[in-house]
């Protein structure tokens, strides 16, 4: 019954995959790629890793899919009309060139069905090399926190991690190169409503206890930095769409504070142990449990704040430009 | 066949529609989607294969691991996004003109 | 491997660069690149005391947070990886430099430009974290931090051509590194670890391992434009800004060869075969006759450029089948190994200096002019003496010809290629060099030929002329040296040693 259950599942997964490549419109791809993730969640909790599963809901599913859904407002609505014609022009260039574009097409999914089957061999061959549970739940107690999974992120790996809250301001910054800072210009609401107002009040005092509780409980289970960041990141993120966006509201240096915020107190504690005569990340194991505490704490908020910028700054993007139609009109 | 095997054989899967999606694929979206996809299944492959022998103390790194992955991806794909949609402002492409 | 010496310094060679970056944040404009200079010569300052630490300890380590492999990560500077940052920092602050004069001088600065040197630095971070990195998911961090910065600096100029290049180059990475990612997975599920070190000893041969080195090359090949992934790169080096340019073809396209050459060498061993080194020297001989060719086709000077990248690095893909020993050769009787090594950080180097001089005086160039059509180069020498001598001299370096470090590579590759009795690639070899020649020749043809009307060139500062003349000294400078340069890497474990394959022929390899 459980296998059934795991069978229907992956089936699940592959076939939403699939159809979120081949759907006819983006709007469809969107949505099904937005079902995907969750599947996908549901699979992490079959395999028992129930903080990949909410981590993958919230930021790859959640975040993503609302980036997702709000560039189909710069993509959908010419499309409608436009496909026609694209779909029509392509026709006419298949009709010309079916010979030359079907000897290509074949040896490709010839050639990622034979990828497949090894794919599918390697994975079905795999020796079994144990892992590293039993190293882990050694070191545990000195670790300063008593969930593993949160141990390996903030302690024994602290430096992948580390380096990862880089990667998310980064990628900030890598948006920002694309369409210029834009967090700091004034949006327009998309809906200006009473009633979107008062679900963003109740919402964000619910969001932002949920998220403290995720990474306060992220000390002993599933929980943790990356999970409370994307929930207090929804708070930014909602904010924004009712018209309240937080870098306008606060002063700047304050928003450049909460942006690096994590990177930083992380590095400079880093580089304090150095002078110490330790290692980076090399926490005193007294008091290895504070600081892991306050190092997820501050490294939420500044995820938290990348991902509200992120998603501003995208959002502006497309009013920069009809702006400028308009003033050049 | 056990748990894991399915999710093993299942992240190979999506790592090759990911693959085929990426070169395929025309739409700058979907490209990116496919991408995810990819991603997926690779981080699927991490975890299935840490449920293998999970007794009382399920190997923690991988779970780390997929986790770090995963926010590293989402950060790649909303820059991705970015250039997408900057891209379709200026010039009204959705796809690489001269694409393979 | 953890009673080697214990430094700070590869930790600091990581931290610092980012701790600059993300201080420069909080300033505007010029104070933002005041912030960035000093955080690039600090860096620089930094790399070459730790350079000069371990010509005198010999490999350093650090145990990241004081937990040992396999739970936790070690950062290791052993000379290989040494001579990788040093020539990382002595390229980075010229070009640096070089920003830090061009930027002002762009006319049209856009909102965009000051954002270089945050993101140049996590660059800077992301390639120390690489070169140092002990550990396979670590690696697929520090690849994500090269790859999302680079590609961010290739899109500075905001126009369109920029950003296409730019979505192109960002997918083909990230599909890199999702490739190699699932080579780790793959790696980790069937060893339980992730240390270099203690890989090389656990890794056993069989249809998983064999797979995970086949995405993992393949994701690798991706990332480092090796044929037939070199589409993204001509359009991406080319549409970006000159110190950009610089950066992307000098120093970001190594990173991923380095982790190639320290996987095969150090972890994949037991899986290679002679026959998957024979495929990816052919990959490299096709990318040398192809890029070479390119080049010679095209009429903008910053696209010819970018196409000799695609060919040089195909030289670098052509050690692999000359360290990847035939059954039954031992690495001790194989003489011809000293000789390849030697080729293949003399190639390293020598393209690192090289390239970077030529694309920032194609920079230099774009700024007289307004463009980088060649057929305007005409009369170069009278107007840019300096910025012509650059061209030349690296020019030369990129041909091969003596005394430059591009000579010492192609000589050393030749010398190991009849040593080993591989007689097949030395055509490659030298037709590679005769295209070049081609299109190096007919670029100072061009500069040398007297112009008929009044040349519109219009005055550039003189320091970024001399900056990118420096530059292509470099390239000829990395040859005095050579002699206690190979004997220090030689004191590195990987360096001058061969891969003894087990293996009969097999699906190995790439492609």
């Amino acid at each position: 019954m459980s296998v059934l259950i795991d069978i229907l599942l992956a089936i699940l997964v592959i076939y939403l995959a699939l159809q979120s490549l081949l759907a006819p419109r983006l709007s469809q791809s969107v949505f099904l790629f937005f079902a995907f993730g969750l599947a996908l969640a549901l699979a992490w909790v079959r395999l028992g890793a129930v903080d990949v599963a909410i981590t993958e809901a919230a930021i790859a599913s959640g975040f993503l899919g609302v980036l997702f859904l709000d560039a189909l407002r710069d993509f959908s609505p010419r499309s409608s009309e436009e496909q026609k014609n694209i779909s029509t022009v392509q026709n006419s260039r298949s009709r010309n060139s079916v010979k030359s574009l079907l000897l290509p097409r074949l040896s490709l999914v010839l050639g990622l069905g034979l990828f497949l089957l090894i794919a599918l061999e390697a994975v079905w061959n795999i020796p079994d090399g144990g892992g590293l549970a039993a190293d882990a739940e050694k070191l545990l107690p000195q670790s300063g926190v008593e969930h593993p999974v949160t141990a390996v992120l903030i302690n024994f790996r602290a430096y992948d991690t580390w380096l990862e809250i880089g990667v998310i301001l980064l990628g900030l910054l890598a948006v920002f190169a694309v369409g210029k800072i834009q967090i700091y210009r004034k949006p327009i609401p998309v809906v200006d409503d009473i009633l979107l107002r008062q679900v963003i009040l109740f919402f964000t005092p619910v969001l932002f206890l949920f998220g403290a509780f995720l990474l306060y409980f992220g000390k002993t289970g599933p929980g943790g930095a990356f999970q409370a960041a994307v929930l207090w990141g929804a708070i930014g993120i909602l904010l924004h769409l009712g018209g309240r966006p937080i870098f306008l509201l606060i002063p700047r240096w304050l928003g450049q504070l909460l942006l690096t915020l994590g990177l930083l107190f992380f590095l400079i504690l880093g580089f304090l142990f150095i002078a110490g005569g330790a290692t980076l990340f090399e926490y005193p194991p007294a008091y290895a449990g504070v600081l892991i505490l306050i190092v997820e704490t501050l490294a939420a908020i500044s995820i938290a704040a990348a991902l509200t910028a992120m998603f501003a700054n995208l959002n502006q993007m497309k009013k920069e430009e009809s702006n400028k139609i308009d003033s050049t009109n | 066949m056990e748990t894991y095997q399915i999710y093993s054989l299942t992240s190979a899967v999506l790592f090759v529609i990911g693959i085929g999606g990426v070169f395929i694929s025309r739409h700058f979206i979907k490209k990116i989607i496919a991408t995810i996809i990819m991603g997926g299944g690779v981080f699927l492959s991490f975890v299935s294969f840490a449920d293998r022998d999970a007794l009382a103390f399920a190997d923690p790194v991988p779970h780390a691991l997929v986790i770090t992955g995963i926010v590293v991806a989402v950060a790649s794909a909303a820059f991705a996004l970015a250039l997408a949609r900057r891209i379709y402002q200026l010039t009204e492409e959705e796809s690489f003109t001269n694409d393979k | 491997m953890t009673d080697l010496p214990i430094s700070p310094y590869p930790a600091l060679l990581v931290g610092l660069p980012i701790l600059m970056a993300t201080l420069s944040l909080f300033f505007r404009t010029r104070g933002e690149a005041i912030v960035g200079i000093i955080g690039s010569l600090l860096t620089a300052g930094l790399a070459l005391i730790a350079f000069v630490e371990v010509t005198k300890m010999g490999t350093v380590i650090h145990i990241l947070g004081g937990w040992e492999p396999p739970l936790g990560i070690l950062l290791r500077m052993d000379p290989l990886a040494s001579v990788f940052i040093g020539m990382t920092a002595v390229v980075g602050v010229f070009i640096s430099l070089y920003a830090w004069r061009y930027f002002p001088a762009q006319e049209a600065t856009n909102g965009r430009l000051p954002l270089f040197w945050p993101l140049w630095l996590f660059l800077w971070a992301g390639l120390n974290g690489l070169f140092l990195s002990n550990d396979l998911f670590n690696l697929f961090v520090t690849l994500e931090v090269i790859g999302i910065s680079a590609v961010a600096l290739a899109v500075l100029s905001g126009k369109s051509p920029a950003l296409s290049a730019g979505l192109r180059y960002l997918l083909a990475a990230i599909t890199g590194s999702m490739a190699y990612l699932f080579g780790v997975a793959l790696i980790y599920g069937s060893t339980g670890t992730l240390d270099l070190k203690l890989l090389s000893q656990v890794l056993e041969p069989g249809t998983t391992t064999s797979f995970a080195l086949l995405v993992i090359t393949l994701g690798l090949m991706i990332k480092m434009a090796g044929f037939p992934f070199h589409f993204w790169l001509p359009p991406a080096h080319s549409s970006a800004p000159a110190p950009v340019s610089a950066l992307l073809s000098a120093l970001v396209v190594k990173g991923a060869f380095y982790i190639l050459l320290r996987l095969w060498m150090e972890v994949f061993g037991v899986s290679l075969t002679y026959a998957a080194g024979q495929l990816i020297g052919l990959a490299g001989a096709i990318a040398v006759i192809w890029g070479s060719w390119q080049a010679f086709m095209q009429t903008r000077l910053k696209l010819i450029v970018a196409h000799s990248s695609v060919a040089q690095l195909g030289y670098l893909l052509m050690i692999f089948p000359l360290i990847i020993l035939a059954p039954g050769v031992t690495a001790d009787s194989a003489d011809w190994l000293s000789p390849v090594w030697t080729a293949g950080i003399y190639q390293v180097l020598a393209h690192a200096f090289a390239k970077a001089s030529f694309f920032l005086s194609a920079g230099i160039i774009i700024m007289a002019l307004g463009h980088d059509r060649i057929e305007s180069l005409r009369d170069l020498v009278g107007h840019m003496r300096i910025t012509a001598l650059a061209i030349g001299l690296a020019g030369v370096s990129l041909i091969g010809l003596p005394p430059s470090g591009g000579f010492m590579a192609k000589w050393m590759l030749l010398k190991g290629i009849f040593l080993s009795g591989q007689w097949w690639w030395a055509p490659v070899v030298l037709t590679g060099s005769l295209l070049s020649a081609g299109y190096i020749f007919m670029l100072l043809r061009l500069a040398f030929a007297p112009s008929r009307e009044k040349a519109p060139f219009r005055p550039v500062p003189k320091k970024l002329e001399v900056y990118a003349l420096l530059l292509a000294l470099g390239s000829f400078l990395i040859v005095l040296p050579a002699d206690s340069l190979v004997q220090f890497l030689e004191s590195s474990e990987i360096f001058g040693s061969g891969i003894e394959t087990i293996l009969e022929g097999g699906i190995n390899g790439n492609d």
